[in-house]
């Protein structure tokens, strides 16, 4: 029995389920896409074949036996190399942890474990999950699957790889200032940033206490919300989860955005912006328009204090998880990585209590200048196209500081905010790299979210694209 | 605060040294950061009553339809 590759995660567990194809089948088609592109791309760390297999063919034997299947029974996926499995190697794509030993395992892998899905092993990422272009000294930058010499995105550079690559169905990103909504835009395919505190954090590497959010990168707007549905919600082992139900994504799903209303900020999001990705934006904006939603140019001058505030917390909590080793094995650092945690320990305490005591007010601020009267905010996720991995390699030259630091400039105002936020595909450029577009919605609406994402994938079909 | 004086007081402060010559790149990056913060002065204002970024997510979810 055959498998295909191309079928989005929802697809291939209804599959799964009606007996159309099995989880052997589908483990066996990733394994043999890995194994034909992961040499260029490099998107894993770490592949488990034996127990994959394994896996699933004990998930098949379950579904013979007529027991009671999991939303993902059956589905190979792999996750970014920081998501902790007791007694597995975490090197959270560093050498300082490249022997590290998770103690623990990870909720939000329990959670997958029992919804059925099948973990083929660990994904490249960024060092300690701390840059946005997918460079890694210690195992080799990912490539993009489009275009090889440029950048795929970061943190969670094997993540946006493996999803759009057809080597696994979803992976677990991380996204602190965009590393699940940048490498979905810059591979071509859907992530979601959940809201603050939506998805426990417990037994996964920390990076900013306050920013760090954990969600999925998948094919479709569906997969999300169907992903989003088994991993969200409190967790008594991580106290800052949040206690709101969960609802049910997928029924938001209806393809119908009549009389949605979505602004689009003037300010910040566009400073610098490409043509080419701005034009790509307006034709995304037509496409939801087409289908009945209204579109509104407003001001939020909130966006020059949100982005300030953004980076005086998370590089002040990135420098101090980092303090010790900074002081023992700052060699052992990729050189951008310690050049960046090593200014945080220059920022005033003050500064930082004052930024995070301004979190909320700046929260509401931005809700009454960009949300009242509407229900999405929409940006592009990258301003411009997609840089090139030399060009965005400070260990090479330093110079190229300020063009790495740009490719955030679009995703991190909404960890300070908190929102949740999607990356879906609305382009390509004539180097046939993605373009992403990005839409945030209130706190807790994740629903909506989705469902205005899942209707531009109804009207468009960007995500439909396969690299190679 | 030029950056030799922010070198000193780093490693003065949490003991840790210039990693390498891109860090001073970065440091000139975190003192941009610093003026743009200390431009903010006068425009944020802390509130008087208790609050929390909690709080703001929980108030500001969408209304019911």
């Amino acid at each position: 029995m055959s498998a295909r590759t191309d079928m989005s995660m929802t697809e291939l567990a209804g599959a799964i389920a009606r007996g159309e194809t099995t989880s052997l089948a589908a483990t066996e088609a990733c394994l043999s896409r890995i194994d034909a592109g992961n040499p260029t791309l490099n998107a894993f760390i770490r592949l488990d074949r034996a127990e994959a297999l394994e896996a699933a063919a004990t998930a098949d034997a379950k579904r013979a036996s007529g027991a009671t299947l999991g939303p993902l029974h059956g589905v190979p996926m792999a996750h970014k190399d920081m998501y902790y499995r007791e007694g597995r190697v975490s090197t959270c794509g560093s050498r300082i942890r490249r022997d590290f030993v998770a103690p623990k395992t990870a909720t939000v892998l329990e959670k997958l474990d029992a919804a059925g899905a099948i973990d083929l092993g660990t994904l490249n990422m960024a060092e300690f999950a701390q840059n946005p272009t997918g460079h890694n000294r210690e195992f080799g930058d990912a490539h993009n699957p489009w275009n090889p010499p440029f950048c795929t995105g970061g943190s969670s550079s094997g993540s946006g790889v493996a999803v759009a690559a057809r080597m696994v169905y979803a992976a677990l990103g991380s996204d602190t200032g965009g590393s699940i909504r940048l490498p979905a835009s810059l591979c071509g395919v859907t992530g979601l940033k959940g809201t603050q505190t939506r998805v426990s954090r417990s037994g996964v590497m920390p990076l900013s206490f306050s920013m760090d959010n954990v969600g999925p990168l998948t094919r479709t707007a569906r997969d999300a919300a169907r992903f989003m549905a088994v991993t969200a919600g409190r967790d008594p082992k991580d106290p800052t989860s949040a206690r709101e139900a969960v609802p049910d994504y997928e029924a938001a799903l209806t393809g119908d955005v009549r009389g949605l209303r979505i602004a689009v900020p003037q300010e910040w999001f566009f400073d610098g912006a490409d043509e080419v990705v701005v034009a790509a934006f307006e034709t995304a904006l037509d496409a939801l328009k087409a289908r009945g939603a209204s579109i509104t140019r407003l001001s939020a001058p909130s966006l020059n204090a949100v982005a300030t505030c953004v980076a005086v917390v998370s590089r002040v909590e990135g420098a101090t998880i980092h303090a010790t080793w900074m002081r023992e094995r700052s060699a052992d650092y990729a050189t951008h990585l310690s050049a960046r945690i090593y200014g945080g320990y220059a920022l005033p305490a003050t500064y930082y209590v004052e930024a995070l005591a301004h979190r909320g007010p700046l929260l509401r601020q931005f809700c009454t200048e960009a949300m009242t009267g509407f229900d999405i905010v929409a940006t592009p996720t990258l301003r411009t196209r997609v840089p090139t991995l030399a060009e965005t390699d400070i260990d090479a030259d330093p110079a190229n500081w300020h063009r790495f630091m740009a490719v955030s400039a679009n995703t991190r105002p909404f960890n300070y905010l908190g929102l949740p936020t999607v990356s879906v595909p609305c382009g390509f450029d004539e180097r046939r790299l993605p373009i992403g577009l990005q839409l945030a919605g209130r706190p807790f609406a994740e629903g909506r979210v989705l469902q205005v994402a899942d209707a531009f994938q109804q009207e468009t079909a960007w995500h439909t694209r396969v690299p190679g | 605060m030029d950056p030799e004086t922010m070198e000193t007081a780093i490693l003065a402060w949490s003991g840790i040294a210039l990693p390498n010559a891109a860090a001073r790149v970065g440091l000139a990056d975190h003192l941009a950061l610093i003026e743009a913060f200390a431009a903010l002065r006068g425009t944020l204002a802390f509130e008087d009553e208790p609050s929390s970024f909690e709080a703001a997510l929980r108030d500001e979810m969408e209304p019911p339809r």
